[in-house]
């Protein structure tokens, strides 16, 4: 076990399956030893660890933005982020707002996805202005919502206006309008101030 | 000594107790066992350093283990409210960590989610997005390295 020799590099996708979990035990032992005696490995293992901790931040501090699972959202909430979730499910105006103290903001995007291999989800205000796209989002078979994540603090900077969300379905090469929603946004809100107050 | 091996016995700490807490008093416990242990003249060789902090690292690792366990126990058995500190989210510019996932495909962003924050395995991730395993594995190692290319460009620029 020497730093000076290492005739065997450990592949940069296997560090990754090492550090995620997802090796034998055997391989699990291998690889830790590996990484006592060679240099260059533990510093490719110490940039997964490094970039692994920056993406829990990310998401932990509540400023991920796009398409998020079930199980992250659990997560968030066990993490005791506040959540403001506004379900989107046919053409009703749904008001919406971000108050103080909230962290995240999640529509629950509700549609017949049947048949589609993917989505884009584009958000734009009253003024045509884009507030975020998110394109080929994967679409599995017997899908019936999408989770979209968006940090409030962005949200707070929004005016109050009116929010239309566009759901684009592809099959193949071809596209179409799968759905139209509309969030009337009705701005930024502070309980403890005395009183709603929009920016 | 310390420089050398502290940062890998932490490494191992984390990656084998998921507790950053308790990675930095594994490295503490393990690198004052190896100086009493050199000092004693028991160990000798320079290759031998590296096998016996990796041996010793095992050992309090598995104890700790075993001690959180038992805890986690108790606190089911008594209902004994949790107590612990968040790890700090100690990284080098988590700014720049943040601009650079969101540049990333949809899907390949998720799967780092997935993996890094909800800490799933790549059968798990796969069962949730509809793909195999080996499509996870793939993605995740290939974002990742993306990740670490843009990021490394933000440090370069911003130096």
């Amino acid at each position: 076990m020497s730093d000076t020799r290492c005739s065997t590099p450990i592949e940069f996708a296997e560090i990754v399956d090492y550090w995620s979990g997802d090796l034998t035990e055997a391989d699990e032992h291998r690889i830790d030893e590996h990484v006592f005696g060679c240099a260059n490995c533990a510093r490719e293992l110490a940039t997964v660890e490094t970039m692994g901790r920056g993406i829990a931040a990310v998401a932990r501090e509540g400023r991920f933005r796009g398409v998020i699972t079930d199980s992250i959202l659990n997560r968030l909430s066990a993490d005791g982020l506040r959540i403001r979730m506004f379900t989107l499910d046919g053409p009703t105006v749904v008001p919406c707002a971000v108050w103080a103290g909230d962290d995240l903001v999640i529509s629950r995007i509700r549609a017949d996805f049947t048949d589609l291999d993917a989505v884009t989800i584009v958000s734009r205000q009253a003024s045509g202005e884009e507030i975020s796209r998110i394109s080929d989002v994967a679409i599995r078979p017997g899908q019936r919502e999408i989770l979209n994540a968006f940090p409030a603090d962005r949200l707070r900077k929004l005016p109050a206006t009116r929010v239309q969300i566009t759901v684009t379905g592809h099959v193949g090469s071809a596209e179409r309008t799968l759905a139209e929603y509309t969030l009337e946004h009705g701005g930024s809100f502070d309980r403890s101030a005395g009183g709603s107050s929009t920016l | 000594m310390y420089r050398r091996f502290a940062p890998r016995v932490r490494l191992y700490g984390r990656k084998h107790l998921h507790d950053e807490a308790a990675a930095e008093d594994l490295a503490q416990q393990v690198l004052l066992l190896t100086i009493e242990r050199l000092r004693a003249g028991e160990v000798r060789s320079p290759d031998e350093i590296g096998s016996f902090i990796l041996g010793t690292s095992r050992v309090l690792a598995d104890s700790t283990r075993r001690k959180a366990r038992r805890r986690e126990s108790l606190t089911a058995q008594f209902h004994v409210q949790q107590v612990y500190a968040e790890p700090l989210a100690e990284t080098s510019d988590i700014e720049a960590v943040a601009r650079c996932l969101h540049s990333l495909a949809e899907r390949d962003r998720r799967v780092l989610v997935l993996t890094f924050y909800a800490e799933k395995t790549s059968p798990e991730i796969a069962d949730e997005l509809g793909v195999t395993g080996t499509v996870v594995r793939v993605a995740r190692h290939r974002a990742l390295e993306r990740l670490r290319e843009c990021v490394g460009g933000h440090a370069a620029r911003k130096s």
